[in-house]
């Protein structure tokens, strides 16, 4: 059962990266190729929303200033000084982490309401920050010229060529929040999660574990934000403002909040949705958008990840009336031995 | 460059400004110590009356007194259907849940309002034919001052409602323990159902008050919300007097700064407070102590 069960993974991974690679040339339209390029980008700003949400229950409503944060050092770093792109990278996502520590010193000792609040506040001051101060930024119109990714011979300057790299970046990143999940620092993120006091009583520094997770949070922001920069070669201050931040949650939240697989998912839904719904005006989307969130949080609060989690338990149950409880409940044991996190 | 008549002058105009984001800070106020919840559609709850009124006076050609009333019946009315679809079926939920449908309901009313009236700015005719009055030797345009004067009278009957009614006493006892209030025999639904209206209802005259002097348009509750938000935060997240001071306090250093420092960044220092107060003192200036609240 075990041996049939693992086989039919390694399959369902191979049958993964065979339809991944051959993406490009099965969407040959370079409009939805460059629509994945940006999929790929916010999936992994949500990411990092999850480590503050899922993983430690706070919320960050400024992911969206973190994202500006990157692209701008990305952008700043390369058409000033000449950077290429692989020092961007090294540069881009501990910038944003270090505005994270910045905000999240004096807000994450209070309970979760005010950081919501404080972030919003810093949101708003980063972006008119980046609209008004010119001669660093550029203010509205920005900076252009950013230059593509080259490695030896390849350069990454197609929507289709770039999909690769960032997909590289976004299985990395996927790679490296699941090892954190079920790392000690994981488990200390959710001992702060569920319970404050008893973590604390049992030697976790719930502060120091917040700070930690939102700068992870805010990383993740600036690795997006950086990749981001390099693939539309150009930045200006209204892509990065609170709407963002706004629908980065919604993105999580629909996807399933604590899932990898959910925030990739739900990030990539909400890419797409806008770009069908095209024949709707503008607000009626947005409007039917609005809607849609209400409903999810009632009917689906924990997203398509809980969703989907429940559809197979109960097939599994139906399926196998007497194994419901292993079926169930896919815990800790298998965790570790497939690497698969729910 | 510094006179005395041109900072009076700017003083009245911040406190009127302050006396709005008073009354929004308040609507949130409220419901944050009632059911623990961030309204992020606060500021719809000012742009969707202010729509109302426009219409009925201008299209509709409304008397004044019928348009305010019915406006504000309106407004009991939407703070019920918000109570009832954004709020109830989740209640008891993680107050990220319910942040995220109140963002949500946002989205909706603010697009709906942009399909319904379109996307050009309106300006209600105000109560006031003079444009100006001489106050102790400053001009100020009379609706200011109606605006400072109708928020000391919602204080004044807000302090009375709370302590002085039973009706009051009950929404306190809600607000603090709602178990022990179901225990006591308190209708805690009617009582959270109520305190939506009220909060509803402090929107309304809000939006009715700013309609002359602001322009009404769709995307007008989301700076009004953010101003709301810092003016909470810097007063004491929850505290009623802290949401008044606050208000004021950011209205009115809002606009010295914009006049004496820059107009550009006229938005940014609303957030600055928020971010110093939350630095120094994190309680704000009335509040109680900072725990997550159950």
């Amino acid at each position: 059962m075990r041996v049939k069960r693992f086989s039919l993974r390694i399959l369902f991974y191979l049958a993964a990266a065979i339809v991944l690679v051959a993406l490009p040339s099965l969407v040959r339209s370079n409009y939805w190729l460059g629509t994945i390029d940006l999929a790929i980008i916010y999936s992994i700003a949500v990411l990092g929303l999850n480590i503050v949400l899922g993983l430690t229950g706070q919320l960050n409503i400024a992911q969206a200033a973190f994202w500006g944060i990157g692209a701008y050092t990305a952008a700043l770093l390369n058409t000033r000084l000449g950077w290429p792109f692989w020092a961007t990278l090294l540069a881009a996502p501990p910038m944003a982490g270090a505005f994270g520590v910045m905000l999240g010193f004096p807000t994450l000792r209070l309970s979760g309401r005010y950081l919501a609040l404080a972030t919003i506040g810093f949101g708003i001051i980063i972006n008119l920050i980046l609209h008004n101060w010119k001669e660093f930024t550029g203010g509205a119109d920005g900076i252009p010229g950013i230059a593509s990714p080259v490695l030896g011979p390849f350069k990454f300057s197609t929507n289709a060529s770039f999909y690769y790299l960032g997909l590289a970046c976004l299985i990395i990143a996927a790679l490296a929040q699941l090892k954190i999940k079920n790392s000690r620092m994981g488990r200390a993120f959710q001992a702060v999660k569920e319970n404050e006091l008893a973590a604390e009583l049992s030697g976790v520094n719930a502060f120091k574990y917040r700070v930690i997770a939102f700068a992870l949070c805010s990383a993740y922001g600036g690795l997006a934000g950086q990749l981001f920069a390099h693939r539309t070669k150009f930045v200006s201050a209204e892509t990065f403002f609170i709407d963002m931040s706004i629908l980065f949650i919604c993105m999580l939240m629909i996807g399933g909040v604590g899932s990898i697989a959910g925030a990739i998912v739900g990030a990539s839904l909400l890419t797409f949705i806008p770009e069908w719904l095209r024949f709707l005006q503008g607000p009626w989307a947005m409007a039917i958008f609005g809607l849609a969130i209400i409903f999810m949080m009632v009917f689906m609060p924990d997203g398509l990840a809980g969703l989907t989690r429940s559809i197979v338990q109960r097939i599994a149950a139906r399926i196998n009336p007497d194994g419901q409880e292993a079926a169930g409940r896919p815990s800790s044991g298998r965790i570790g031995a497939t690497g698969e996190g729910k | 460059m510094f006179d005395v008549t041109t900072f009076a002058q700017l003083f009245v105009t911040g406190l009127a400004m302050g006396s709005i984001y008073a009354l929004v800070a308040l609507s949130f106020a409220l419901l944050y110590k009632a059911v623990g919840i961030l309204n992020f559609a606060v500021g719809e709850f000012v742009m969707v009356p202010g729509f109302i009124s426009v219409v009925l006076l201008t299209t509709l050609k409304v008397p004044f007194l019928w348009a305010y009333l019915v406006t504000l019946g309106l407004m009991v009315f939407f703070g019920a259907v918000f109570q009832r679809t954004v709020y109830h079926p989740l209640r008891g939920r993680p107050f990220v849940t319910v942040l995220v449908s109140t963002i949500g309901a946002s989205l909706f009313l603010r697009n709906t309002s942009l399909l319904t009236f379109g996307a050009d700015p309106r300006v209600s005719p105000g109560l006031f034919t003079a444009k100006t009055v001489s106050f102790f030797g400053v001009f100020v345009p009379p609706q200011y001052l109606l605006i400072i004067a109708t928020l000391i009278v919602l204080v004044v009957f807000q302090y009375l409602l709370f302590e002085k009614t039973l009706l009051g006493k009950k929404m306190q006892a809600t607000a603090q323990d709602r178990d022990m209030a179901r225990l006591l025999g308190i209708p805690v639904d009617t009582i959270i159902l109520i305190t939506f209206i009220y909060a509803s209802l402090l929107g309304g005259i809000s939006g009715i008050l700013l309609a002359p002097v602001f322009y009404v348009t769709a995307d007008m509750g989301f700076m009004i919300a953010l101003k709301a938000f810092a003016s909470s935060i810097a007063g004491g997240l929850g505290s009623i007097p802290g949401a008044i001071v606050g208000g004021l306090f950011i209205g009115v250093v809002e606009l010295f700064c914009a006049a004496y420092i820059s107009a550009t960044y006229k938005d940014v220092f609303a957030f600055v407070i928020l971010i110093a107060v939350l630095l120094l003192r994190p309680q704000g200036f009335f509040g109680e102590k900072i725990a997550e609240k159950a």
